[in-house]
């Protein structure tokens, strides 16, 4: 598949979400300003007038066709709707929580990355060793242990027992800071926990992935012939063996950026984290479904668009994806 | 079979010991779990061996009710995916051509989507009871079953067997009956397995996030009260009431995932040498 079939592809798959965030509200009961207009409901509204007027502002009151285009309209110009608990636009509350999610993710993405394929290649060079076992055994747990536990655990101890680290927020609140270090400071020591349990959560798939990949490519000719040669360990270990295990690694980044997305949810809830997930948990118990929906949207963006850039890579690292046809 | 492993048998006996206490939850809790048994925020004792929670129901015997929920979800939401998969991996993988087309790009669409907050879209104007809590999870947690299937039966289709069955006049569905189920028989335990672990993860995740049965009293929901209560971390009652759920929620998971990792490990001998 080239370049160009992977976008299309995406695209129509964000133009299915969009359309599912429209429709579900108008297909399954529970819709909010529905009640509002239904006789058998409790929260129906009895003053003809003002129930006129809330399916005129809402645009409840034209044919499905037209609230679908202008639906679409909107999203794509960046207007998600109001909050009803904020009476704010839902796309000034996404853009302040976006970069608190992106900053969290992005930070554990590097370093479970980093230390899968260190840890990972180093694992399956020396595979059978109780060292390798042990590292095993702990990914394997790791992996299925759900990341809400991982949280509770270590904020537990470190921040209830020991009281290291804070136990909530993404920085201390109405702190002034004397310097733009102090903030990165404070900001970074708030970061700290969230991000490692999200390290932790997404690790152990992570250097599973990349031990079995190199436990594969060890036993390929090349890398007998590259050690007839006489290269030295090093080289065999990070020059042949990792870069090769980076290609299936690469390939699966994609799957690991929805992960993250749902690591991310609860553990912005569990640690009062102001990104999106503790976004979408907020509007979840204040019931504000136009922000439900507009953080809905985002997240399925932004995890779509993670995905084509993860097929960029792999392309441009894999010529054999490239030529199209038999793998593609 | 090939001998199990010892961490399945591990696995095989926290299932058990879980369903035991589903099944016996009657007779082994102290007190109704919607009773209000205690004063609330009781700390524990012997008549309440965990405490009361916010309002003085005894939470030993909402842990052990809890059980239920968790495993009625295993049970049918990992069925409802492994059928949902079976139905759509079958039909490509033996019809093959445009259907299959157009299956598997359903499959890979739907594989795109990102779970977790489609998941709570589809909670919140479903509405949060257990049967849609179960029914969404089976919606959205299928396609990596019917995948695995179609592979399976694709192969298994192109075998002599199936071939001559089918020259002999066997009609198609004596030959999906007779020969392919079995041939994939192995493949729906484990894919039962995985699923049923991951839908008593996302099960106890929506009640966390406020998204589960408020009626059901889950381990996901206790944690929620739980965490609900300001300060929960300023004393040590977190570890009598916040601690349990969380840690019989993950030894569930942690079961059935011991288990699919050895149903796994049977089914592709070139894992076990892998994994060893």
């Amino acid at each position: 598949m080239g370049v160009g079939r992977r976008a299309f592809v995406y695209l129509l798959t964000f133009w299915v979400i969009l359309t599912l965030n429209f429709l579900l509200p108008r297909l399954l009961p529970g819709d909010p300003l529905a009640a509002l207009l239904d006789p058998s409901s409790s929260d129906y509204v009895y003053d003809p007038e003002v129930r006129a007027a809330l399916a005129a502002y809402y645009g409840l009151d034209r044919p499905l066709p037209e609230q679908y285009g202008r639906y679409l309209l909107g999203a794509l110009t960046g207007d998600l709707g109001r909050s009803i608990r904020l009476n704010r636009p839902v796309a000034e509350l996404v853009v302040g929580r976006l970069p608190w999610t992106l900053l969290l993710v992005g930070t554990a993405l590097l370093f479970s990355s980093a230390l899968a394929l260190l840890t990972g290649t180093e694992s399956a060079w020396r595979r059978g060793s109780w060292a390798d076992r042990g590292l095993v055994s702990a990914s394997i747990l790791l992996a299925n242990v759900p990341v809400y536990f991982v949280g509770m655990m270590l904020l537990l101890l470190f921040g209830a027992r020991l009281r290291w680290l804070p136990l909530a927020g993404g920085r201390t609140p109405f702190a002034r800071y004397p310097s733009a270090l102090a903030a990165a400071l404070d900001i970074g020591r708030h970061l700290i926990l969230p991000a490692l349990t999200l390290t932790l959560a997404m690790l152990g798939a992570k250097f599973l992935l990349v031990r079995n990949a190199t436990v594969n490519i060890l036993g390929e000719d090349f890398m007998l012939v590259a050690r007839a040669k006489g290269l030295p360990e090093g080289r065999l270990k990070w020059g042949h063996a990792l870069r090769n295990a980076l290609l299936p690694f690469v390939a699966h980044l994609a799957a690991h950026a929805g992960m993250a997305v749902t690591g991310a949810v609860f553990i912005e809830t569990l640690f009062s984290y102001p990104g999106m997930g503790r976004l979408i948990f907020e509007s979840v118990t204040a019931r504000d479904y136009p922000v439900i929906q507009g953080a809905f949207l985002v997240v399925s963006a932004v995890v779509l668009t993670a995905n084509f850039l993860a097929d960029l890579i792999s392309l441009r690292l894999d010529p054999r994806l490239r030529e199209g046809g038999a793998v593609g | 079979m090939r001998r199990l492993g010892g961490e399945v048998w591990f696995g095989l006996i926290l299932l058990a010991l879980c369903s035991a206490v589903a099944v016996l939850a009657p007779v082994l809790a102290p007190y109704d779990p919607r009773a209000f048994s205690g004063q609330p925020l009781e700390r524990p004792s012997r008549a309440h061996p965990l405490g009361t929670n916010d309002v003085g129901q005894d939470i030993l015997s909402e842990l052990i009710y809890g059980a239920r929920v968790s495993l009625t979800v295993a049970l049918a939401a990992g069925a409802g995916t492994v059928l949902l998969g079976l139905l759509v991996g079958g039909m490509a993988g033996y019809a093959g051509g445009w259907l299959d087309q157009a299956l598997m790009r359903l499959v890979d669409g739907m594989l795109s989507l990102p779970r977790l907050p489609l998941l709570i879209l589809f909670a919140t104007f479903l509405g949060s009871g257990l049967p849609q809590t179960i029914a969404v999870i089976s919606f959205l947690f299928w396609p990596t079953t019917a995948r695995v299937v179609r592979a399976q039966v694709q192969s298994v289709r192109q075998r002599g067997y199936v071939r001559m069955a089918r020259q002999f006049g066997a009609s198609h569905l004596y030959v999906f009956l007779r020969h392919i189920l079995p041939a994939i028989g192995p493949l729906i335990a484990y894919g039962l397995v995985t699923s049923a672990g991951q839908a008593v993860a996302m099960e106890a995740g929506l009640a966390f996030l406020g998204l589960g049965d408020p009626l059901v009293q889950s381990w996901g929901l206790m944690m929620r009260f739980a965490l609900n209560l300001p300060g929960l971390f300023l004393t040590d009652r977190w570890l009598w009431w916040l601690l349990p759920p969380a840690l019989c929620i993950t030894l569930l998971i942690l079961a059935l995932a011991l288990i699919g990792i050895g149903l796994e490990r049977n089914l592709n001998p070139r894992l076990a040498r892998r994994w060893r």
